[in-house]
């Protein structure tokens, strides 16, 4: 029996094929790793719902990052939360962003984070602008301004707070131009302060003399002629709500900055609800 | 030992005395021994060993659950399923992916070995333990299997989907790889080599 152990040029091709594998196999572990962004992590006071590999991180309704580890503070004041960006949400790491967990939330002025009830606690991010950063503090609550346009922050004084929460609408001519954000007790603890939002391009309508009072519930006066009810728009009456008017003559003032701080009023007067400044909006929604 | 022989490819006995350069049933070409058989054996063996990095550390699939994605490589799916208490499942599972792959490379490293310094080893085991791996490698597929129905049948859009990921590819390769490795192997050259044989 003859054995030939022949070597012919195939033999020196095979070879190609450890050579391909590696190639492949460093390829597959790269592009596994480039997918991984930079890490950042957001501290948290209450962690509920929040788990390691599950809870996603969203920005603009779309999934940019995802929680890789849950940890208590030393001081066990607090949860830090370890998210994974991807690749390409990397900007997101910059100061001035807000983190915040949503939630399902069912109220009067409306339906937030619904989608939730299913998929569990999911944490939204919202962009800033400052310099990079990778340490955040996250916002107690989800913003009442969760996924509407810009616009600008002001403040209401007023003695208590009535039914003024989060998301109460505020009311221009009965048109819902903006919303509380959010309230606190004044410094001195003698008045509360309500942070509300008046979204673009409103926010022209409000000036430095312009008048706010809480259209909320009903105003009934009953006399010797009749019985006299009077409401604003009905979403008002269900959750309250602050409607302000601007005098004609402000129409050429300036607009109110940002953070101006406004009295709230009981009532309206007769005199404001007759005010009607021509002020020019543009018409196209927000820039 | 008889000079019988059959061809490799159609299975047909070919003439006892007579050595045909090809089958006279298929003109498949024939050869004593099949050229190379060593080396493409062990090319494609090695090959298989680098891609066990990528199958092994990669996710095999990802199970997107009611919002929730999280993925899982070999070792952490056997962990898991060893954890929630389906042990039969996850012997499965380990015997599939880790066992039979790793127990073919290494046979397959030992009949290399043998064939290449003959007088070390003993041929007739040898030869039992290369068709118990030319047998079982297909087993191997088990897990493939298992990703790509689970890919086909776990489609409830935002409730359940599975999705396969890269280490199934990988895993996929490692088992053709080595398929490829036992079949490339021609048992042959362990009796041409044994002392025993004449």
């Amino acid at each position: 029996m003859n054995i030939s152990s022949s070597r012919t040029r195939g033999s020196i091709y095979v070879w190609l094929v450890p050579l391909l594998a590696l190639a492949v196999s460093a390829w597959l572990i790269i592009r596994e790793f480039q997918h991984h962004g930079p890490l950042i992590e957001i501290e948290f006071f209450n962690g509920a719902g929040i788990e390691a590999g599950k809870t996603p991180l969203l920005f603009k309704g779309v999934v940019v990052g995802q929680v890789r580890e849950v940890a208590l503070k030393p001081q066990l004041d607090g949860v830090i939360v370890q998210v994974e960006l991807e690749d390409g949400a990397k900007s997101l790491a910059v100061e001035g962003s807000e983190f915040w967990l949503s939630r399902p939330e069912i109220g009067f002025s409306g339906v937030k984070g619904l989608d939730t009830l299913l998929s569990g606690a999911r944490l939204i991010v919202r962009a800033g602008s400052g310099a990079p950063a990778t340490r955040f503090k996250a916002l107690p609550r989800s913003p009442a301004h969760e996924g509407t346009g810009p616009g600008r922050s002001y403040t209401l004084r007023t003695p208590g707070l009535g039914s003024l929460r989060p998301g109460t609408g505020v009311y221009f001519r009965e048109v819902k131009v903006g919303f509380i954000e959010d309230n606190r007790l004044s410094p001195d603890s003698t008045e509360v302060l309500v942070d509300f939002r008046i979204l673009e391009p409103y926010h022209l309508l409000v000036r430095a003399d312009s008048r706010f009072w809480n259209s909320g519930g009903v105003s009934m006066k009953i006399g010797l002629l009749g019985a006299n009810v009077h409401s604003d728009s009905l979403e008002s009456l269900m959750s309250g709500g602050v409607s302000f008017a601007t005098p004609d003559e402000s129409a050429t003032a300036a607009v109110a900055p940002e953070g101006t701080v406004f009295e709230l009023n009981e009532h309206a007067d007769k005199a404001w609800e007759k005010w009607a400044p021509k002020i020019p909006l543009p018409t196209t929604e927000a820039p | 030992m008889s000079d019988a022989h059959t061809c490799p490819a159609c299975r047909r006995a070919l003439p006892a005395k007579s050595s045909p350069e090809v089958c006279p049933h298929c003109a498949m070409p024939l050869a004593h021994r099949q050229p190379d058989s060593q080396a493409r054996s062990a090319a494609f063996g090695l090959a298989a060993v680098i891609m066990l990095v990528p199958a092994y550390a990669l996710p095999v699939m990802s199970i997107e659950n009611l919002g929730r994605a999280h993925q899982d490589t070999i070792f952490s799916g056997v962990w898991k399923l060893w954890h929630s208490g389906m042990w039969g499942v996850a012997l499965i599972v380990f015997t599939a992916s880790l066992l039979v792959p790793a127990f073919k490379l290494t046979t397959l490293a030992v009949l290399l070995a043998a064939s290449r310094w003959p007088r070390r080893f003993a041929s007739p085991s040898l030869e039992r333990l290369y068709h118990i791996i030319h047998v079982i490698g297909r087993w191997s597929m088990l897990d493939i299997f298992l990703v790509a129905f689970l890919c086909g049948i776990v489609r409830f859009g935002g409730l359940a989907t599975v999705v396969a990921r890269p280490g199934a590819l990988a895993f996929a390769t490692v088992v053709i790889l080595t398929i490829l490795a036992t079949n490339a192997y021609d048992p042959r050259a362990l009796r041409d080599s044994s002392p025993a044989s004449p």
